[in-house]
C-alpha cells in the first residue's frame, strides 16, 4: 500500500466529495485484475477520470442475495455521477436449464463490443470501456433508474382478467418493442446471452424498456439465438400470465379440479416440465392466437421460432386483438 | 441429380466416424462414383477464452484433430473396398479462424452447419448425403439445434442417410 497514493486519493476525494468520510478513503487503484481487493473507498483510475468505489453490486434471486465482487457501484469523482464498473472476471460455470445444463462463459469482450454497437440506442443499457493498466476491460455503465419487468407486473394489484384487459396490451407493446431490439442485436451477429425478466428493466421516467447486462457467451452453433428466443418465450409467459403458474402454485382453489386435471404434460414448459406454458386452459379469454405463441415454447411443440423475426411475426398481430 | 455421387459431412465426432463406416459398407463394392467427405471447420467462439493465446492453441489443435480424422476416414472408406481414385476431401475453413487462411475464396461463418453442407451439395451435385446423428431432445433442439433435423427439413432433390 502506497501511502502517496492514500493521500492522493484522499484529497480527491475531499474536493470532489466532501461528505465522504475521510477516513474511510482508501487506495488508488490503477490495475483491477484482483476485484476482490478493491473495496469501498478505493479510486479506480481509467481514462483521465476517477471512480470512487461505493460498495459492491449484488443480484437478488430466490430471495436471497447473490454479492458480484466484480461489479462496484461507484461515484464518478469529476461529474459526480453514479456509474455501475465492470471488472474483467472471467468464469466458467454451468447453467441449469431445466433438466439440463450448458456451460456459460463470462466475456468482458462481448460486453464491450456490444456496449459500443448498441451506443445512443436508449433499448440497451450504456456504457463505455476503458482499459486499465493491465489492460483489462472495465466496463463504465450508466446506471438504468427504473425497475426490474417483473417488479413492475408484481406490484399491478388486480386479478388476472382486469390485468389482462387493461394491462397486458401496453406491456405486450413495449415487449414487442424489446423483442425487436433483440432482433436488431441479432442482425449485428450478437447475442444478448442471458435473457431474463430481471434483465429487462423498466425506466421510472420514460416507461422505456432496456436490456441490461450482455456478458453471457454460449458456444451454440447449430441455433445461435435458441438461446435468446428461449428467454424472450420465458418473459412472454410471466407477462401473459402475469407471474409464472406452475404445478406447485396452480392449486389452493384458485382454478377448479376440471381444469388442473385438463392439464397435460405437452401443456408445460419444453425445459421446465412444472412451469405452465398453455395459458389459455387457465385464462380462456386469452386469444388463440397469443395461446399459440407460447405454445411454441412448450413441451407439446414440434415447430420452433428459428429467430426472433419469426416469434414476432406470430406476436404483433396478437396485439391489435387485445385493444 | 446422381444419387452414386456421395456427400459425407463429417466433423471428428464418432456419430460421423460411423456415418462414414456405414457409407463403406453400403458402396464398398464399387458401386459409388464419387464420395467427397466434407468437413466444416467450427472453431470455438473467441469470446469462450480470455486471450488470444489460449483461444489459437485450441483452434490449432482442433483443426488437427479434424484434418486427422479426415486421413482416418478416407482409410475406413478404401479398407471397406472404396477405390482411393473415387474419394476426395474438402476441407472449408473458418471465417472467423485466428489463422490468415480465413480469407480464402470460400469459408465458413459457422452459424449454421446444415445450411453449408446442403450449398456444396447443390453446387457439385450430389445425390446422396450422409450425416451421423447424435440423437438429441426436443429441448436440447430448441437450444442447440440439430444439423441432421435442419438437412432433413431443407434438403431438396436428393436421398439423405442419417445414420444414428
Amino acid at each position: 500500500m502506497e501511502p502517496d497514493n492514500r493521500a492522493f486519493v484522499r484529497d480527491l476525494v475531499a474536493q470532489y466529495a466532501p461528505h465522504f468520510p475521510r477516513k474511510r478513503c482508501g487506495r488508488l487503484v490503477t490495475d483491477t485484475s484482483e476485484f476482490m481487493a478493491v473495496d469501498h473507498g478505493d479510486v479506480i483510475a481509467l481514462g483521465g477520470k476517477h471512480y470512487l468505489v461505493l460498495r459492491d453490486e449484488a443480484e437478488r434471486r430466490f430471495g436471497m442475495e447473490d454479492p458480484k465482487y466484480w461489479v462496484k457501484r461507484c461515484s464518478e469523482l469529476e461529474t459526480g455521477e453514479r456509474k455501475i464498473l465492470k471488472l474483467v472476471f472471467y468464469e466458467t460455470f454451468p447453467l441449469k436449464l431445466g433438466n439440463f445444463e450448458i456451460r456459460c462463459h463470462r466475456s468482458p469482450e462481448k460486453e464491450a463490443r456490444i456496449l459500443d454497437l448498441v451506443r445512443g440506442d436508449l433499448r440497451f443499457m450504456q456504457g463505455k470501456t476503458i482499459r486499465d493498466e493491465k489492460d483489462n476491460a472495465v466496463r463504465i455503465l450508466d446506471i438504468v433508474h427504473g425497475k426490474q419487468l417483473d417488479a413492475v407486473i408484481e406490484n399491478i394489484d388486480t386479478d388476472h382478467e382486469t390485468y389482462f384487459r387493461e394491462h397486458l396490451p401496453d406491456l405486450l407493446e413495449k415487449f414487442i418493442g424489446a423483442c425487436e431490439s433483440i432482433a436488431h442485436l441479432h442482425t449485428l451477429g450478437e447475442k444478448h446471452g442471458d435473457i431474463r425478466r430481471d434483465h429487462l428493466w423498466v425506466e421510472y421516467n420514460s416507461g422505456a424498456y432496456r436490456w441490461i447486462d450482455f456478458d453471457y457467451a454460449f458456444d451454440f452453433h447449430e441455433n445461435p439465438f435458441g438461446l435468446d428466443i428461449f428467454g424472450l418465450g420465458n418473459i412472454l409467459l410471466f407477462l401473459v400470465g402475469k407471474k409464472e403458474h406452475t404445478s406447485y402454485t396452480m392449486g389452493g382453489g384458485a382454478f377448479s379440479n376440471q381444469v388442473l386435471s385438463s392439464l397435460t404434460p405437452d401443456d408445460f414448459s419444453l425445459m421446465f416440465p412444472h412451469r405452465l406454458s398453455n395459458l389459455r386452459k387457465l385464462f380462456p379469454y386469452i386469444p388463440d392466437e397469443l395461446n399459440n405463441v407460447l405454445l411454441h415454447f412448450s413441451a407439446g411443440t414440434y415447430v420452433f421460432y428459428d429467430t426472433v423475426d419469426e416469434l414476432l411475426g406470430e406476436l404483433r398481430p396478437c396485439l391489435q386483438l387485445l385493444r | 441429380m446422381d444419387f452414386k455421387k456421395i456427400l459425407v459431412a463429417v466433423d471428428g465426432s464418432e456419430n460421423s466416424a460411423r456415418a462414414v463406416s456405414y457409407t463403406g459398407d453400403m458402396v464398398g463394392d464399387g458401386s459409388a462414383k464419387q464420395i467427397m467427405l466434407l468437413c466444416i471447420e467450427r472453431f470455438p467462439d473467441r469470446d469462450l477464452f480470455p486471450d488470444e493465446e489460449s483461444w489459437k492453441q485450441r483452434c490449432v489443435a482442433h483443426r488437427e484433430e479434424l484434418q486427422q480424422f479426415l486421413g482416418e476416414a478416407r482409410a475406413t472408406l478404401t479398407a471397406k473396398g472404396v477405390h482411393d481414385s473415387r474419394i476426395s476431401e474438402r476441407y472449408v475453413v473458418s471465417c472467423s479462424s485466428p489463422f490468415a487462411d480465413r480469407s480464402t475464396a470460400r469459408c465458413s461463418f459457422g452459424t449454421s452447419i446444415a445450411q453449408e453442407i446442403l450449398a456444396v451439395l447443390k453446387e457439385e451435385r450430389f445425390g446422396t448425403v450422409v450425416v451421423g446423428r447424435r440423437g438429441v431432445s426436443k429441448a436440447e433442439e430448441f437450444l442447440f439445434g440439430s444439423v441432421s433435423n435442419k438437412i432433413i427439413h431443407h434438403a431438396k432433390d436428393c436421398t439423405i442417410w442419417v445414420v444414428a
